[in-house]
C-alpha cells in the first residue's frame, strides 16, 4: 500500500534474526528481497500502508481472501498515517491541487486504515514499528499463542528508562494516553509522545486530564487537536469518548 | 513490439515499465510509479514549524534522516537561524550514517543478486555468507550511529531547527568512531567484489548534477554543480530548485518528472563522483582506481559502483570528522538563539540517492505558508525513462526473459525510491 516503507525497512533491520526466523518458514511474498512472490495463499500477512489508488483497494480485498491471519503494522495502516492530515483539513480537493495542476486521474480517497476495508486479526502500531516487538509477536504467533499488546501508556516505558517527564516540564507530551511497546524512543531524546501508536483502548479519564495540563501549559484547543492529528489519532480518541461516554450513559 | 512489467521488485516502492518499440523507433519508454499521492506539501501547509520536519520525514522510511534535515535546514534558512559548528558536525555524521545505511540495503540487498541472475536473496545469501555478514554489518552501523546520534533509526528525532534536542556523550562519538574503524575492512572488501563486476555497456549522453564544496566531498553543504558534456554550472541550491521545471505526464500524473534547461539529469553517487571524486578519501579513491570505469562516467549503471565507494569515503571520513572534533565537550554545545518570524529558505543536500532540495516559506509564527520539496527520484525518473528508450533497440535481440531482467537491473542501478518520487 502506499506509505513510507519504513516499517518493510525495519523488518530487514532485524538482520541476523530475520534471516534466522526466514530459515523457520517460508517467506511467501516480500519485495524488498524477492523478484517474485514464492506463495499465493499465506498463513500470516503483515501488510504496511495505507489504500490510496483504486487497484490497492481492490488489492487488499484480494490480500485478504488470500490470508488466514492478516496483521497490518505501522501507523499508515493501522490509524491513516501522516497522509491522513488532509482528511483532518477538510480541503481535500484543494490539497490535490496545491500539489499537481493537472489533477485529472489523480487518486484522492479519504485516508482510511486497513480495518476500515477488510477485516483484520491483529494489529502492530507505531510509526515506525517496533522491530523487537514485531519479532516476539511472530514468535508467539507462529508457536500457536495468542500474542496480545499490554494496554500501557508510553509513560510507564518512558518512566522505566528514567526519562525527566516532559509533559512536566509543559511540553505537549501525549505520554498518558498513547499505547506504549514501542520503548519510549521519542522522550528519550526529549521529543514529547505526539502519540504515533494510537490512544490505549480506555483512554478514559486520562484524556480530559491530558487537557487540562496542557491547557494549563497554554496549550490552546487547536494546537492540542493539530498533534493529534499528526498519524490519524484525533478521530480515533473522539469516537472513543463517544463510545465511552455512550457507556457511561447506558450504565448510570 | 509491446514490452510491460507490472512490478519490479527490490527498490524502493512500487512500479512497473511499459515500453513499445514500432519498427526499431522506440514510442514509448515509462517508467509507472504505482503509488498514491499523499500530497505532502499540501498537508505541510498551516502546520506548526516544530513538527514539520518530522512529518516531512514520513516521505521515506530509508532516507528519513535526509528528509528531515534538510527539511530542518531550509526552514533555518527561511527564519534567518545560524546554526553552530557543533550543531554542523552532529549532522555531518548523521549523513554519513545515511549515506551507509541506505547504500548497504540497496548494494547488497537490492542490485547485487541481478549480476549473477539470482532471484531471492535468500540464496544470495547462502552461495556468499562472507559479504552477507559485512554487508549486514555495515547497514547495522549506520543504524547504530544515526540512533545515537538522533534518538532512533528510523525516522529520528533529536535534531531539531537551530540544533538538537538531545547532544550525545564524547563516549558515544568514541564508540561510533570505533565501530566506524572496524566495519572498513569489510567495505573495503564490499568494494573491491563492486569494483570488479562487469557493468553492462550503456554509455549514453546525460547531464547530471550534485551538491559540490572547496573543502569536502559534499554531502551536508555546498552549491549545485550541473554539468554535461557540453555545459556546465555552478548555482546555489535556491536558484538552482528555481531552474528545475517539473511537470506531469498522462500515463502517470501523480508522479512528476524534472528537467532542467529542456533536459532530462541524473543525481545521485555517480554525479557526485563526476562532480567531486577528486575530494575522496583516499581508501575509497583506491578501490574507485581498481575499477575499469573513467570518469566523468555517463553509464548510469556505475551509480552502483560509485554507491560502494562512498560506503567506504564515509566510514573513513566519520573517523577524520569526529578526531577533528574530539576536543568539542558536548556538555558545552548550545542551540543557537532563535525566533519564528516570516521568510523563504531553501535547502539542498545529497541525499543517497541524489540530491533532495526544500523549499519553505513561514509565516510570522514560523508555521507554513508554502512549501515544494523535489526528490531525488522525481529528478531521475526523466533520465531514466531516457536511458530505457537509448537501450530497448539494443535489448531487442535478446528473449523476453533476459530483455526482462536486463530492465530491472537499469532500474534498480538508479536505486528508485517511489516512496520519495510520488509523496
Amino acid at each position: 500500500m502506499t506509505c513510507c516503507e519504513g516499517c518493510r525497512v525495519a523488518i530487514t533491520d532485524l538482520g541476523e534474526r530475520f534471516l534466522a526466523l526466514a530459515g523457520h518458514v517460508i517467506v511467501g511474498d516480500f519485495p524488498f528481497i524477492q523478484e517474485h512472490a514464492a506463495k499465493k495463499i499465506f498463513d500470516i500477512t503483515f501488510i504496511e500502508g495505507t489504500p490510496i489508488l483504486p487497484e490497492q483497494i481492490e488489492e487488499i480485498k484480494d490480500i485478504r481472501k488470500r490470508s488466514k491471519i492478516l496483521i497490518p503494522i505501522g501507523t499508515c495502516a493501522t490509524l491513516g498515517g501522516i497522509q491522513e492530515i488532509k482528511n483532518y483539513r477538510g480541503d481535500k480537493a484543494e490539497c490535490l491541487r496545491y500539489v499537481y495542476k493537472n489533477v485529472d486521474q489523480i487518486a484522492n480517497p479519504d485516508i482510511k486504515p486497513i480495518s476500515a476495508y477488510v477485516p483484520v486479526d491483529y494489529e502492530l502500531t507505531g510509526c515506525p514499528i517496533n522491530k523487537e516487538e514485531l519479532l516476539k509477536f511472530t514468535k508467539k504467533l507462529l508457536v500457536g499463542d495468542t500474542p496480545k499488546i499490554p494496554q500501557r501508556p508510553v509513560c510507564y516505558e518512558c518512566q522505566l528508562k528514567e526519562n525527566e517527564c516532559l509533559l512536566q516540564g509543559g511540553l505537549p507530551c501525549l505520554g498518558p494516553i498513547i499505547l506504549a511497546g514501542c520503548g519510549a524512543p521519542c522522550p528519550s531524546v526529549k521529543y514529547p509522545c505526539d502519540g504515533c501508536r494510537g490512544p490505549l483502548q480506555k483512554v478514559g479519564q486520562n484524556f480530559d486530564n491530558l487537557k487540562k495540563i496542557l491547557q494549563g501549559h497554554g496549550y490552546n484547543q487547536r494546537e492540542i487537536e493539530m498533534i493529534l492529528e499528526r498519524f490519524g489519532t484525533k478521530d480515533q480518541i473522539n469516537n472513543k469518548f463517544k463510545t465511552q461516554n455512550a457507556n457511561v450513559k447506558t450504565t448510570t | 513490439m509491446k514490452i510491460r512489467i507490472d512490478h519490479i521488485a527490490k527498490i524502493e516502492g512500487h512500479g512497473g515499465f511499459v515500453g513499445e518499440i514500432i519498427k526499431g523507433d522506440v514510442v514509448q519508454a515509462r517508467f509507472m510509479v504505482n503509488e498514491g499521492a499523499r500530497l505532502l506539501e499540501g498537508i505541510l501547509r498551516d502546520r506548526h514549524y516544530e513538527e514539520t520536519s518530522q512529518i516531512a520525514a514520513r516521505i521515506c522510511g530509508v532516507c528519513p534522516v535526509v528528509h528531515t534535515l534538510t527539511s530542518i535546514k531550509a526552514l533555518e534558512a527561511a527564519m534567518g537561524v545560524e546554526v553552530g559548528s557543533e550543531t554542523i558536525f552532529l549532522r555531518q555524521l548523521l549523513m554519513l550514517g545515511q549515506l551507509i545505511n541506505s547504500h548497504a540495503l540497496h548494494l547488497f540487498f537490492f542490485s547485487l543478486a541481478d549480476f549473477f541472475g539470482i532471484k531471492d536473496d535468500l540464496k544470495l545469501i547462502k552461495k556468499y555468507p562472507a559479504y552477507t555478514k559485512d554487508a549486514l554489518a555495515i547497514r547495522e552501523f549506520g543504524n547504530m550511529l544515526v540512533e545515537k546520534i538522533g534518538g532512533r533509526t528510523i525516522h529520528p528525532l533529536a535534531a531539531e531547527i537551530g540544533g538538537f534536542k538531545k547532544w550525545p556523550s564524547k563516549q558515544i562519538l568514541l564508540k561510533i568512531k570505533k565501530e566506524a574503524e572496524k566495519v572498513l575492512p569489510g567495505a573495503i572488501r564490499l568494494g573491491k567484489l563492486f569494483a570488479k563486476l562487469k557493468y553492462p555497456d550503456l554509455q549514453t549522453n546525460f547531464n547530471w548534477a550534485s551538491v559540490t564544496a572547496l573543502n569536502e566531498y559534499a554531502i551536508y553543504d555546498g552549491a549545485i554543480l550541473w554539468a554535461g558534456p557540453q555545459n556546465e554550472k555552478t548555482l546555489p541550491a535556491a536558484e538552482f530548485m528555481e531552474t528545475i521545471k517539473e511537470f506531469q505526464v498522462p500515463e502517470n500524473p501523480q508522479t512528476k518528472r524534472s528537467h532542467v534547461e529542456e533536459k532530462p539529469y541524473l543525481v545521485g553517487a555517480i554525479a557526485r563522483l563526476n562532480n567531486n571524486a577528486d575530494q575522496l578519501n583516499p581508501q575509497a579513491k583506491a578501490i574507485l582506481d581498481k575499477a575499469e570505469i573513467s570518469l566523468p562516467s555517463e553509464n548510469p549503471t556505475h551509480n552502483i559502483l560509485g554507491q560502494a565507494v562512498e560506503i567506504v569515503h564515509c566510514l573513513e571520513e566519520i573517523a577524520g570528522l569526529i578526531n577533528r572534533y574530539k576536543n568539542t565537550d558536548p556538555d558545552l554545545a548550545k542551540n543557537s538563539p532563535w525566533k519564528p518570524r516570516a521568510g523563504r529558505g531553501y535547502g539542498a543536500m545529497e541525499a543517497p540517492r541524489g540530491t533532495l532540495l526544500y523549499y519553505y516559506e513561514t509565516k510570522e509564527n514560523g508555521d507554513i505558508k508554502n512549501c515544494n520539496i523535489i526528490t531525488p527520484t522525481a529528478q531521475n525518473i526523466a533520465r531514466l525513462e531516457e536511458d530505457l528508450k537509448i537501450w530497448l533497440p539494443k535489448l531487442a535481440k535478446n528473449t523476453p526473459k533476459k530483455r526482462e531482467a536486463l530492465i530491472k537491473m537499469l532500474v534498480r542501478a538508479y536505486d528508485p525510491c517511489l516512496t520519495c518520487a510520488t509523496h
